[in-house]
């Protein structure tokens, strides 16, 4: 004895009913479809929103009459005179980049060949005790807040570590750069660890058939064969590095320098941003305001030409085994 | 043993090269296990002795590092976290679902989704203090299309809010009464009015020509009486629901600035957590007639929200921990008189909190900085050790 729905069932194959979705259905459907591609939209207008700030008030940076700056001197002068009362004041941002490249300069010594070696360690040769304790330390590492490493850098590296060893003011390059190397160790390690890891056996088992060492094995086999994704981790922590705030802000100073020497203060892009929204006198269509906003553009054409180049590469160079 | 292409003198060097390497690795291993002994022993030998309970419950203090404390800087980034949280999960979500399970047939909503798996990626490498920036000018001044709050004027468009006037009386007595117009700048007291005194009690102001002609043998009428012509204070009575356009540097814009942050790495996790669930799942609910919402919604999504909410706390821990975009959109906020009562209001938050005390000239506020720390960090493991536990039960859900 068939049931009723059965019945129905059957009723509409005979009849040859189209079996199709109900307009409530395709409306829902619809709907759902659009809130979706909005969230999607919403993503890249963040995008555009800021590429579009950016530009938009950087050009009321160079359009301010009382300064009559040129992007050529901006991007070219060696002083950086904002917030400064006395003499006339100089707009050129080349020292508070070189200040950022000092950190991400020391940052990038210490953690790529350290995270570097750590993945290869991580993926080749450790045993799996080893393993349990190197990865939670990479991990709570990872989880640290970048102002605690900040204040470790101010009240730890500077006095124990550097003082020791050389003449190094209280705010110095080199101590942030040390803390933000700190800070990006663990995305190289765990970024490089999964491209080498996403290297097949079948390669390795295919050199040590021939009688490589592991040595060899790694260096020779199956570091080249992750190198897109050992440089693209690379390039992320590059630009992570660039765009580091806190650690500066604590541990490097605010005097905009033009030198190579890590042991005194140093003034990064960041550094300049954060500390002109901290002063009190901050108003909109100041200069102090827009000048904000032109070291933000540079700072985030930096940042989003790395990460583009590292993508690319990524994309392009990428061996995929199957 | 010796083969054609290696002699056994090379062999030795070539195996004893191996062995340094690895002795070269786990030294180096070492040295990255003792620098996170070294920066939390650090940390617990500077802050330790300051932990406490009045240094958990008390606020800060100016020139008082001894009986600072934190608590509206714990109460702040706890709302904070719930606060962008909130705000990003829907949307990072709903992107997530539109990049995993539908597949676009035309060809520009193909192009769009290539864009928006694209630029995922660009928005996790921005720096958090152009997300500040852009939260200054998106959120704290709305790109100055409402008129900008200033301290003396109330703004121009808010809910919620409540302005009385209150003046001190002949007899000393505090009064207050209705505001009628909040922009007025110029009110003076010229006529009686209803008014209710410090005890909750209402009357009717009495005022007089001058200070002479007050009646002076009556203190209950005297408590009662005013001289006119002058001017009374304005204050404003806001309620839970107050709210103002544009948002000012108030902890809405804060939690919305940190919403931006912590999107990308929601969509990212949200797509790894929609990537686990099995295809069997899907092609189940779709062959027996689901349509694509229909089989994601009914069998997608409960299957993935373990992964979602692991995703989820992780980026709030991200959102705690960050001081930048906080300090650019509310600026170094140490304390505030009234604490988190609404939206429109200002708070400490624990970053920021420590941040400020890092860079203090009195060492006190040194130790408790590390003490602050200590309670973030502490903080952070309970919400990861939350997520820890979702994703390990989560796996044996679905293995």
């Amino acid at each position: 004895m068939a049931t009723k729905s059965e019945r129905d069932f059957e009723n509409a194959l005979l009849r040859n009913y189209e079996l199709k979705s109900s307009l409530w259905g395709k409306i829902s459907e619809a709907m759902v479809m659009t809130s979706l591609v909005a969230c999607g939209v919403f993503s890249l207008a963040i995008t555009v929103g800021i590429i579009v700030l950016l530009a938009s008030q950087s050009i009321g940076f160079f359009n301010n009459a009382d300064l009559a700056i040129d992007p050529f001197t901006f991007l070219t002068d060696t002083r950086w005179t904002i917030g400064q009362t006395q003499g006339t004041p100089r707009y050129g941002i080349l020292p508070l980049v070189s200040g950022t490249f000092r950190i991400t300069g020391i940052a990038m010594v210490i953690s790529l060949p350290i995270g570097l070696i750590c993945a290869i360690y991580l993926s080749e040769y450790a045993t799996p005790r080893v393993r349990s304790i190197l990865k939670p330390t990479l991990e709570i590492l990872a989880g640290i807040p970048t102002v605690v490493l900040g204040f470790f850098a101010i009240k730890f590296i500077t006095p124990y570590l550097l003082q020791p060893i050389g003449d190094f003011k209280t705010f110095n390059a080199a101590s942030a750069g040390i803390a933000v190397g700190i800070l990006c160790l663990p995305l190289v390690t765990s970024l490089a660890e999964d491209a080498l890891r996403a290297v097949p056996d079948s390669l390795r088992e295919g050199a040590y058939g021939l009688g490589s060492t592991r040595l060899e094995v790694t260096l020779k086999v199956v570091v080249p064969a992750a190198l897109s994704g050992i440089i693209s981790a690379f390039l992320l922590a590059l630009s992570r590095a660039i765009g580091e705030t806190m650690v500066v802000a604590l541990a490097a100073g605010s005097t905009p320098t033009f030198t190579a020497d890590p042991r005194g203060p140093s003034q990064t892009m960041t550094g300049f941003i954060v500390e002109t929204f901290q002063s009190e006198s901050l108003e909109p269509d100041s200069i102090g305001y827009y000048s904000m906003y032109a070291v933000a553009a540079v700072l985030f054409v930096f940042t989003f030409t790395i990460t583009l180049i590292g993508q690319l590469i990524r994309m392009r160079y990428q061996e995929v085994y199957s | 043993m010796s083969n054609f292409y290696s002699t056994p003198r090379s062999e030795a060097n070539r195996k004893s090269k191996n062995s340094y390497f690895a002795v070269i690795c786990l030294l180096v291993c070492g040295l990255v296990v003792m620098t996170l002994v070294v920066l939390l022993a650090s940390i617990f030998f500077t802050g330790g002795n300051w932990l406490s309970w009045d240094f958990l419950f008390a606020n800060h203090l100016e020139d008082n590092p001894e009986e600072s404390g934190i608590w509206q800087a714990i109460v702040g980034s706890v709302a904070m976290c719930f606060l962008c949280g909130v705000c990003a999960l829907p949307i990072g979500i709903g992107t997530a679902i539109f990049l995993e399970e539908f597949q676009p047939r035309n060809s520009l909503l193909r192009s769009l989704h290539w864009l928006v798996q694209l630029n995922i990626t660009n928005l996790a490498g921005v720096p958090s203090i152009v997300y500040g920036i852009l939260g200054v000018t998106a959120f704290v001044y709305m790109f100055s299309y409402f008129p900008s709050i200033t301290p003396n004027d109330p703004p121009t468009y808010e809910i919620g809010a409540n302005y009385r006037y209150q003046m001190k009386t002949l007899g000393g007595d505090f009064v207050n009464f209705p505001c009628p117009d909040k922009t007025d700048k110029e009110f003076r007291i010229n006529e009686s009015i209803e008014a209710v005194d410090s005890r909750g009690n209402s009357f009717t102001l009495n005022v007089v020509e001058s200070r002479s002609a007050a009646p002076k043998n009556d203190p209950v009428l005297l408590d009662q009486t005013v001289v006119k012509g002058k001017r009374p204070s304005k204050y404003a009575v806001k309620s839970f629901f107050y709210f103002h356009l544009p948002f000012g540097k108030t902890v809405l814009a804060a939690g919305l600035t940190l919403g931006l942050v912590i999107l990308p790495i929601i969509i990212i996790a949200s797509q790894e957590a929609l990537r686990a669930v099995p295809a069997s799942l899907r092609e189940a609910a779709l062959g027996m007639g689901a349509t694509r919402w229909e089989s994601v919604r009914e069998v997608v999504l409960p299957a993935a929200t373990p992964g979602f909410m692991t995703g989820a706390i992780l980026a709030m821990s991200r959102a705690v921990g960050e001081a930048a975009p906080v300090l650019a959109v509310m600026g170094g906020v140490l304390v505030t008189t009234n604490g988190l009562t609404n939206l429109m209001a200002k708070t400490p938050v624990l970053p920021v909190t420590i941040y400020k005390w890092a860079g203090d000239e009195n060492v006190g506020f040194e130790h408790l900085a590390a003490a602050a720390i200590i309670v973030l960090l502490v903080l952070l493991l309970v919400m990861n050790s939350v997520a820890i536990l979702i994703r390990s039960r989560y796996e044996k859900m679905l293995g």
